[in-house]
């Protein structure tokens, strides 16, 4: 595979975390503007982690999903009974915070010759511990694939769960849900806490793979297009959002004459489709044909 | 005093535009119970329409400011159509993606017709400094305080001296009871639309025009003051998005003369966040908008 290939891939399954965790949040109703705040919070925490306290890289990774996850801890906190356009402003506000905030974080300790670490709007640069382990892009990429597929089996099993059950519950009608018994505010909480994880973890990803990070990485683009890779996609099963970032990076951005265009026809595709297929490409109805049509017998 | 003082001027002058954005925000969605994440790239294009021209032809303001208002409708009237009057059937937050989205195209279609990422706007000249005291009316603050207290005089005239007006807030109570008597209620909420965006359009001469420049970030940055604005009112209440504005306005430059530049952002997105907490809190959770 060529370089630019294998960076691809890279990419695609990076901001495939990202689309699950705004996926997860979907499915439970909400409507998340703000994942780039977990990711580049990940990012940062997983850049720390190797590049300033000498983690090894898997561990460093982990740190980024486990920052993501308190940061979706400490936002649930008061937003958890939030929904609707309440939840998307906070969100929004989220994310646009983090960034912010980023623009004034420095942590630099001396490494070898130099000062390492965030510089607040210089980002944080060398974060070398994929090279410094000897980890080939080839390797790193086959390893975010295969933790990718972890995570949709995760994410598989869970949806499959009472837990589960419970959060599309919440997405269908959050009274009733309540009414029949389901405790919103926790399994939402809990909804946003696994969101921030997966977010966080695609930015422990991302940071190692770039080997620099930089508040601009909060972008609240990436929210939305994140968001958006689920509804093109299809919300009916977590590849779903994984096609849609593969339409996106894989066609769109690859297409060079299609360069300054990209956003006029990535913003008609979605708008098109919330008009004629508002759930994307794999919806529930779509799955459960193309489950019918694997196994005949099940019914 | 003074420092306390002339912060506060400087918020009120300000905070008039952020409740001008915060009227037009709160238009929308006490209409149409629909939040239209579009509002502030809807004015971007407007103010590059204007400014386009004041590239081409600098000289009289009065065409920039026309035809600020003019792209600001227009591309409110592509909004209306793409992701409201399309999406009447479905549920109100698929408005509210969808406005997103072609929030999206309206930013890059500005940066690919802009000769340049900045672009010029011009200002009036005309306009004086006043002292009072120890406080410095600055030129640029009254014209964003003048023209945003005039425009919301006007809106407020339109909204309750007219029968236009009384339709608009007919259905602002109830959508189903204003159809009852005899209110065309698709025509009246998409005119309600375009008159917010020309109102959104009317604000973005203001705030271009005291700073002289224009980004394609004005587009994000004025939805989130008009969102704040419209939140911090109580969601629904004009009066409430004009005190809103000027709460927002008096307290970003507070914070921006106390503790610096960074801080006035950092100020203006907790309070929002901090709104939207509180204001799911009081809506028990049950607003589904």
């Amino acid at each position: 595979m060529s370089d630019y290939t294998v960076s691809l891939v890279i990419r695609v399954g990076i901001e495939a975390f990202v689309a699950l965790s705004a996926y997860l949040l979907l499915l439970a109703g909400r409507i998340s503007f703000g994942q780039q705040g977990f990711f580049a919070l990940g990012a940062y925490a997983a850049g720390i982690a190797t590049a300033l306290w000498g983690a090894p890289l898997a561990l460093g990774v982990g740190i980024g999903a486990l920052a993501g996850a308190a940061a979706g801890a400490l936002f649930a906190a008061p937003m958890a009974r939030a929904r609707g356009l309440y939840f998307a402003a906070g969100t929004l506000a989220f994310g646009e915070l983090v960034r912010v905030a980023l623009l004034t974080f420095e942590y630099r300790l001396p490494i070898g010759p130099d000062l390492v670490g965030p510089a607040g709007a210089d980002g944080f640069r060398g974060i070398r511990a994929l090279f410094t382990s000897g980890v080939s892009m080839e390797v790193y990429g086959a390893g975010i694939w295969v933790l990718l597929a972890a995570v949709v089996a995760g994410l598989i099993a869970l949806l499959r769960s009472r837990w589960g059950e419970a959060a599309r519950m919440l997405g269908d009608d959050e009274d009733a849900a309540a009414a029949l018994g389901v405790r919103a505010a926790r399994v939402a909480a809990g909804t946003i806490v696994a969101a921030g994880a997966l977010a966080g973890l695609g930015g422990g990803l991302f940071a190692h793979y770039a080997t620099y990070v930089e508040p601009g990485h909060a972008d609240v683009m990436l929210g939305v297009h994140s968001l958006a890779y689920g509804l093109l996609g299809g919300l009916g099963t977590p590849l779903g959002p994984i096609l849609g970032v593969a339409l996106d990076i894989g066609v769109l951005e690859s297409f060079r004459f299609l360069a300054g265009y990209r956003m006029i026809i990535f913003g008609g595709l979605v708008a098109v489709f919330l008009i004629a297929r508002p759930r994307g490409i794999f919806d529930e109805r779509m799955v459960r044909r193309l489950a019918r049509a694997v196994s005949p017998k099940q019914p | 005093m003074a420092d306390l003082l002339q912060p506060l001027a400087d918020g009120v002058m300000l905070g008039a535009t952020y409740s001008l954005l915060g009227l037009g925000f709160t238009l929308i969605f006490g209409v149409l119970r629909r939040l239209n994440l579009a509002f502030g790239p809807t004015v971007l294009v407007g103010i590059y329409a204007g400014s386009l021209w004041h590239w081409a032809r600098p000289g009289s303001l009065w065409p920039v400011a026309a035809l600020t208002v003019a792209g600001a409708v227009l591309a409110g009237l592509y909004v209306e159509r793409c992701s409201f009057s399309a999406l009447a059937r479905q549920a109100p937050v698929v408005s509210m993606i969808s406005s997103f989205a072609v929030s999206m195209q309206l930013q890059e279609l500005v940066t690919l017709v802009a000769p340049s990422r900045t672009m010029p706007y011009p200002a009036p000249d005309w306009l004086p400094t006043i002292e009072l005291g120890p406080i410095l009316l600055r030129s640029d603050g009254l014209l964003m305080w003048g023209g945003a207290t005039l425009l919301t005089v006007a809106l407020f005239l339109l909204l309750y001296r007219t029968r236009f007006g009384v339709a608009i807030r007919a259905l602002t109570d109830s959508r189903e009871g204003a159809a009852l008597m005899g209110v065309n209620v698709t025509a009246v909420g998409a005119a309600a639309f375009l008159i917010a965006s020309a109102a959104g359009g009317a604000a973005g001469i203001l705030i271009a025009a005291s700073q002289q420049q224009v980004t394609p970030y004005f587009g994000l940055w004025a939805t989130v003051k008009g969102l704040t604005a419209m939140l911090l009112g109580g969601a629904g209440s004009l009066m409430g998005a004009v005190v809103g504005g000027l709460i927002l306005g008096v307290v970003e430059t507070e914070a921006l003369s106390h503790w610096g530049g960074q801080w006035r952002d950092l100020t203006a997105y907790a309070l929002l966040f901090i709104v939207a907490a509180a204001r799911a809190r009081a809506a028990g959770g049950g607003a589904r908008g």
